[in-house]
């Protein structure tokens, strides 16, 4: 019996080997690495040299990263609120059997596949002051559009907007799912007791999305937090490091500066940054009640 | 009088949702087959008459067809990894009983809270060291085994079958691996379906790490490629354009043959 146990345990873990090597050598050394490249200051060329807590300090002082950090908290303000409501209202209009509302459906998600670098040079054509569609279409109705991307006051909006555009239907697609989860009867009672749509919404469809809402926000939030690729090709991280996001600066700091060791102490504080506000969000959610029905 | 109305309303608004999500890809389609004096006379919405494959003709004339065939042999070697290693490692945490196995598996989902942006500079150093940088090995190494996430998700579809299912053929003398091939993978089909569309997806759209892992052309893929045409003097929009609509192509026929998939992605989280 043991020896059968035994042989069960080898196919166990033959079957998990690679995955795990993949585990620990792309993912956890990865995070010791990172950690202790922090405390080196190192230019590739040269070799490292331990520093201490140098970088921190530096860090600590350093406006720049700081303004990153901000640009990134104002970037995910500006994308994950909205981007949310948007997909609640449209899962919500969305989860009725009208005319057409297959291909409805499907017209949303499609941003989603998009790749990020193509609909970046879209976008960011769009936004041209000149031949952009959209001063284009503004000119139409006589409106005089600002210069979007080169306007430290329009471009990080503009490029959430992209964000925005991208991830809403994918998202819907959980709130719609989560709405066809909602017992019908639940809707049938408070309809009797006399609730209005909104006590509906507010006191049954919006609780018992909870899970949902958990769901979209912490991974939304977490790819939020990284954004990169449309940063690159639409604005570079201006103008004037308006649109600097944090790991548009991390980048730049290891791969056109190759200070890779504040490069690294710049990723800690990203990495914890993520992790505050995923906790955070644990913390949230999971005090708020769920009912259980089954 | 307010039904209708109300109606109307929702139609429209839904209308004007669904126009913003196509418009950017119609604006690839149109301006990828315009000559460049078209592009300069006509508005960005309305297409050129006559169509133009100059665009295409160029772009495709150039060194884009290796590019793009680097982004399908690396895409397609991706997805058969995460498929492979995936389902083995799911169907070892779902399904058979070793010890460790609850430890392991933790490990997995705290790496699940590792965000990508923060492994990239120590995987390049590591592929630096490997001296992988700039080769095949480099570019794939770090996302072939098999991603937690794609292993969690797997994980939840083997534990939602039936627990009887092997009983019969481990009574039989089957080992795991008969009953893996013969019993579970055919119920499979739906969630490892997801699980390669999902890949696909993100491989083919990947850009960070072909950014910063590749700088010759042997292993350069078409994201990488297509940022670079916004560098070059003078910006053309047309091939820019007709770059993209090779690139969004292929994601765009996925997503009308295998919509199905991609649904169910949502689904097989466990959410309800």
């Amino acid at each position: 019996m043991t020896g059968r146990r035994r042989l069960g345990d080898w196919y166990a873990y033959l079957f998990i080997g690679p995955s795990l090597l993949g585990v620990v050598a792309f993912l956890l050394l990865p995070v010791v690495i990172v950690f202790a490249l922090s405390l080196f200051r190192w230019e590739l060329l040269s070799a490292p040299v331990f520093v201490g807590l140098e970088n921190y300090a530096r860090l600590a002082g350093d406006g720049e990263a700081w303004h990153s950090l901000w640009v990134t908290v104002l970037y995910v303000l500006l994308c994950i609120p909205l981007q949310t409501v948007l997909a609640l209202a449209l899962a919500l209009m969305l989860d009725r059997r009208i005319k057409g509302v297959r291909i409805l459906r499907s017209l949303f998600v499609i941003p989603w596949m998009a790749t990020p670098i193509v609909m970046g040079l879209v976008w960011d054509w769009i936004f041209d002051p000149r031949d952009g569609a959209l001063n284009r279409a503004l000119d139409l109705v006589g409106v005089a559009g600002p210069d979007w991307l080169s306007d430290p006051a329009w471009a990080l909006p503009a490029v959430a907007l992209v964000n925005i555009w991208q991830h809403t239907g994918y998202t819907m697609l959980f709130f719609l799912a989560g709405l066809q989860g909602i017992p019908k009867e639940l809707y049938d009672a408070a309809a009797t007791d006399g609730a209005t749509p909104a006590q509906r919404f507010w006191k049954i469809t919006l609780p018992l999305l909870n899970p949902t809402m958990f769901f979209v926000t912490v991974t939304n939030l977490i790819g939020a937090f990284q954004a990169f690729d449309t940063i690159f090709v639409m604005t570079d991280g201006g103008p004037g490091g308006s649109t600097d996001v944090l790991n548009f600066r991390i980048f730049g700091t290891a791969f056109r500066e190759f200070d890779f060791g504040y490069a690294s102490t710049l990723s800690m504080l990203l990495f914890a940054v993520i992790l505050l506000v995923t906790l955070a969000q644990v913390r949230f959610f999971g005090r708020r009640t769920t009912y259980d029905l089954s | 009088m307010t039904r209708p109305f109300r109606r109307t309303a929702l139609y429209a608004a839904l209308a004007a949702g669904a126009f913003v999500s196509v418009f950017p890809y119609l604006l690839v389609v149109l301006t990828a087959f315009k000559t460049r004096r078209q592009l300069s006379t006509t508005e960005p919405w309305l297409p050129g008459l006559p169509p133009s494959t100059a665009n295409l003709a160029e772009i495709l004339g150039g060194d884009f067809p290796r590019f793009l065939a680097n982004t399908v042999v690396m895409t397609a070697l991706l997805t058969l990894g995460q498929l492979v290693f995936t389902t083995f490692a799911a169907y070892a945490f779902a399904r058979l009983r070793f010890r460790g196995r609850d430890a392991l598996f933790w490990l997995y989902v705290a790496t699940m809270m590792v965000p990508s942006a923060v492994t990239v500079i120590p995987l390049f150093l590591i592929m630096r060291e490997l001296e992988a940088v700039n080769t095949w090995y480099g570019l794939l190494a770090p996302y072939i085994l098999g991603t937690p996430y794609g292993i969690f998700l797997m994980r939840q579809f083997f534990k939602s079958l039936p627990g009887g299912l092997e009983e019969a053929a481990r009574i039989d003398g089957a080992g795991p691996l008969t009953i893996l091939f013969r019993i579970l993978l055919p119920l499979c089909r739906p969630a490892i379906g997801t699980l390669a569309i999902i890949t696909v997806i993100s491989s083919w759209n990947s850009f960070l790490w072909p950014l910063i892992i590749t700088s010759g052309d042997e292993t350069k893929v078409v994201t990488v490629a297509i940022s670079a045409l916004k560098v070059g003097i003078g910006v053309d929009r047309g091939l820019m354009m007709a770059g993209g609509l090779i690139a969004l192509a292929p994601m765009v026929a996925i997503f009308i043959f295998f919509q199905k998939y991609i649904v169910r992605s949502v689904v097989l989280t466990g959410l309800k």
